[in-house]
């Protein structure tokens, strides 16, 4: 029995698609990136001409931008090369392109830059030598009476959590193939997660007009936010351009690290007052390694320090986040970016009250978590939301494993949410032909199915069509309706309302030609064409378009969606810009580790999860997406790590340093949705492709703890740095 | 050793003396042939996206010459798909929705055909998946490879 659920299944295990990598265009040259040799200073020369004396080649540098840039960039301040000032290790200084790949690694290596040296910040850790970090990004919000309850609290909690920079690791390097057409087009097929996000952030660098510009995306071999924005694009084509040849760009894998816009390091440090049992009141202090990002570009502080509070009523806060310029490469989206991170320190503080005030963990949590209605920490009312039947079940559990629990075991339960990202905007337009239904779109499958079986799944619920009658068909910018892109688990929530839009209108259509209430309409499978399916009778789709339509590709129908954002209290922020949530989504987990209590070692048992997802429309996909992150988050919690030199270099930019999990590591997984609570999507479904891996990092740690009595401050909680913790709480 | 400038992939010969002393298997694979279902990830020899079959025994292109080769009989995933085993194993990986991405299947599904043809089907399974460990995902969490890996045994059988 074959039983696919996607329709890109089988192409993929036989090795038929293409991704960004295996693009290639006849004559095409090959692209390098020449990497500035220091960390921080001033470039002093770059010399080309060793490079350009290699047959076939093209090298540019920062000197002949003027000559290739074809408009004024209106973003000077995202130069394509830095004209002075390196900011990182690697930062691109320089790029060449040769008639092979040896050639232009060669030629890379040819251009001589000579360099003067500053100091790098490195760190943001107060006890880091060297010079201080810039402040570049600073919010604060208070509210309620927080001097009054921490005086008169029963006791008060205050404790420091570092939390480690983590990488995409999509197996995929980025990819992309660029050439300059005859029309003037600046055409470019990339990997991406965003081809539109992609177009702008060229247009804004390039100085061309969007229209100039067409970027198709190709199948993508993982993103995780890695690939949500341009990173090899704009060279290929300046090399495209300088060449009059197609030129290809692809990351090494080593370069993947290098200049992969991942999760920094960041400091939380968290106080609680506590009164009767209850958290009466909390501060936060967070600051975040923003790399070499620049000021007022830094959203994750304003965004993620929410996390630190976590899903609860607290009536009393003060929250203040601060992104540190250093001397890294810049800070960018990685999977539910920073959630993690803070719901690791949110979490293991929640889990340590519990234990201070010796109740049960589970219990002191669904005393405090939001329900349906109750109000953010800046005063949002919050959506249906599941979380505390997640929690009641995911506490069941855990007293179940904890039934027979061996010695230097322990369970943990961690909790997290998540807003996804629905208020960005999508179109999609639909059209019926006599044999299938196509859904054109432009939005890249990244892996996750979102798009190929989510929006599929959309259109099947509305119209009753078999999935194996429904294409899903990706254009590229100049062919497809507008989308936001792959990014905050959007694409069923946000594009799929748009798909829905357009299903349903094409219903209502087909319920007027066929003078049938539309709630009968069903399309069915006849022979090899479709009909459309009333009580029973049933007439082909062939004779209800018309010859037209059908010449034009089918009867067709256009759907948009650009949501509302949700909005809190203005009054409660004192500094910087917070972001309202658009969505409530929420997740419990559970596991049992094993401890070491001499190594440190944490070996993961068994997991469940419990997730409000909404309304799940596709439930083996969505069940992969839970799997897939709370894996990721494995690795978060236990090993992944990028660790810099005091001189600012990446010390382990590869995959035997820089370890991701592996398959004998996984344990056995198990996920559960809660129902019910619906969100902002199709049906109500709520977003998925994040919200797996924030819990995890928490989870992993409250099971040492239950295992130890101590909680990890610390990530990733490696043996070694579990064996010192734990030696160290001991003498 | 011997030195026939010719090797073979999936059955038809290919010459080696254009192909310079340097040059990576992986490489001759995808652009010079053509073929593109091997994947390129890490080219260090840590991931196993690259995995084709060597004489049947699995071997990571990334770091194998070409001329290395020399002699053999060189399997890529389009090969072996076109294969009844091949097949199988292709189906099971699709039958329990063990791609996200994909990026990474081939090259698992070309380490499952290398052990199953090397130890049978029956083989400890534990042991089968240490075997595995070479060969990384990123999307899956491994669960449904795990199935899939379970399932292709059976169908082989
Ligand atoms: S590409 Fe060969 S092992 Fe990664
Ligand atoms: S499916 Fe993406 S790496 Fe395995």
């Amino acid at each position: 029995m074959s039983y696919a659920v996607r329709s890109d299944a089988l192409a993929k295990a036989r090795g038929a698609v293409p991704y960004g990598t295996d693009i290639e265009s006849p004559g095409m040259l090959w692209g390098a990136l020449v990497l500035a040799p220091i960390t921080h200073g001033t470039i002093r020369s770059i010399d080309l001409t060793a490079a350009r004396a290699i047959p076939g080649v093209t090298a540019i540098g920062p000197e002949d931008l003027p000559r290739l840039l074809p408009g004024v960039p209106t973003d000077p301040e995202r130069p394509i090369f830095p004209s002075k000032t390196i900011q990182y290790h690697a930062q691109p200084i320089a790029a060449v392109a040769a008639p092979t790949f040896g050639a232009a690694r060669r030629a890379a290596q040819a251009v001589k830059v000579e360099t003067r040296e500053h100091p790098a910040v490195e760190s943001i850790d107060e006890a880091a030598t060297g010079p201080e970090p810039e402040v570049i990004g600073h919010v604060h919000a208070r509210y309620g009476d927080l001097d009054g309850v921490f005086r008169t609290a029963d006791f008060v909690l205050t404790e420091t959590y570092r939390t480690n920079a983590v990488s995409q690791v999509a197996l995929e390097p980025h990819a992309a193939i660029a050439e300059i057409r005859d029309d003037g087009t600046w055409f470019v097929r990339t990997s991406t997660q965003s081809p539109f996000g992609v177009r702008e952030d060229l247009a804004a660098m390039l100085g061309i007009p969007e229209p100039q510009i067409v970027v198709e995306g190709t199948w993508v071999g993982g993103g995780f936010g890695g690939k949500g924005s341009s990173l090899v694009e704009p060279y290929a084509l300046l090399l495209a351009r300088a060449s009059g040849r197609p030129v290809r760009l692809a990351l090494t894998y080593r370069e993947e690290f290098l200049l992969g816009r991942s999760t920094l390091p960041s400091l939380i440090r968290l106080s609680s007052a506590v009164r009767g049992g209850t958290i009466v009141g909390r501060r936060v202090l967070w600051k975040v390694d923003a790399g070499s990002s620049l000021p007022g570009r830094d959203f994750a502080t304003g965004y993620g320090i929410g996390f630190t509070v976590g899903p609860y009523r607290v009536p009393a806060i003060e929250l203040e986040g601060i992104a540190l310029r250093t001397h890294k490469p810049p800070l960018g989206p990685h999977r539910a970016p920073l959630a993690p991170q803070c719901a690791f320190a949110a979490e293991s503080h929640m889990d340590h009250l519990a234990q201070r005030l010796g109740v049960d963990s589970v219990e002191f949590r669904r005393r405090h978590v939001w329900l349906s209605g109750d109000a953010t920490h800046l005063g949002q009312t919050v959506g249906p939301f599941g979380l505390s039947e997640c929690l009641a079940e995911a506490g069941a559990r855990a007293r179940k494993w904890r039934e027979r629990l061996p010695e230097n075991h322990g369970i943990g339960v961690g909790a997290g949410f998540w807003s996804t990202g629905t208020g960005a905007g999508g179109e999609a337009r639909l059209f019926l032909q006599p044999e299938r239904l196509r859904i054109v779109q432009g939005e890249p499958e990244i892996g996750s199915g979102s798009v190929i079986r989510g929006l599929a799944a959309v259109v099947e619920v509305v119209l009753g069509i078999p999935r194996e009658r429904i294409e899903v068909d990706y254009r590229d910018t100049a062919t497809a309706p507008f989308d936001s892109g792959v990014w905050g688990s959007r694409t069923l929530g946000a594009l799929g309302q748009a798909v829905e839009k357009a299903a349903r209108e094409l219903r209502a259509e087909l319920a007027k030609r066929t003078d049938a209430p539309e709630g009968a309409i069903r399309l069915t499978v006849q022979g090899p064409e479709l009909a459309v399916e009333v009580d029973g009778v049933s007439r082909p789709v062939r004779e209800i378009l018309r010859r037209d339509e059908i010449e034009n590709g089918g009867l067709t129908t256009y759907g948009t969606h650009y949501g509302a954002a949700g909005s809190f209290d203005a009054l409660r922020v004192l500094d910087g810009t917070f972001y309202p949530y658009t969505d409530f989504t929420g997740a419990a987990h559970v596991a049992e580790v094993a401890l070491d209590p001499e190594l440190g070692t944490v070996h993961v048992v068994r997991y469940a999860a419990f997730h409000d997802a909404g309304r799940v429309v596709d439930f083996e996909t969505a069940k992969a997406q839970v799997e897939g992150g709370i894996v990721m988050g494995l690795g978060t919690a236990l090993t992944e790590e990028g660790l810099w030199s005091p001189e600012g270099v990446l010390q382990n930019p590869g995959l035997v340093d820089y370890r991701i999990p592996t398959l004998a590591e996984v344990p056995p997984i198990e996920v559960h949705f809660v129902e019910g609570f619906l969100g902002a999507g199709p049906f109500g479904a709520k977003g998925l492709g994040e919200p797996p891996i924030i819990p995890v990092p928490a989870t992993i740690a409250n099971a040492v703890r239950d295992a130890c009595g101590e909680g990890p401050t610390e990530l990733p909680m490696t043996g070694e740095r579990l064996a010192r913790h734990l030696k160290l709480l001991r003498t | 050793m011997t030195t026939a400038p010719f090797f073979t992939v999936n059955g038809t010969s290919v010459d080696l003396s254009p192909v310079p002393g340097s040059e990576r298997l992986l490489d001759t694979l995808r652009w010079r042939l053509g073929l593109k279902g091997t994947k390129e990830g890490c080219r260090t020899g840590d991931c196993g996206a690259c995995t084709v079959l060597v004489d049947r025994a699995s071997v990571l292109s990334c770091l194998t010459l070409a001329h290395e080769v020399a002699g053999s009989e060189v399997t890529t995933i389009e090969g072996l798909a076109a294969e009844d085993v091949g097949a199988r194993i292709v189906q099971s990986f699709a039958d329990e929705g063990a791609s996200q991405c994909g990026y990474c299947t081939p090259g698992f599904v070309m380490a499952l055909a290398s052990l199953l043809h090397e130890r049978g089907a029956a083989g400890d399974l534990a042991e089968f998946e240490e075997d595995l460990q070479g060969n990384l995902c990123r999307c899956t969490g491994y669960v449904s490879i795990r199935r899939a890996s379970q399932r292709a045994r059976e169908a082989v059988r």
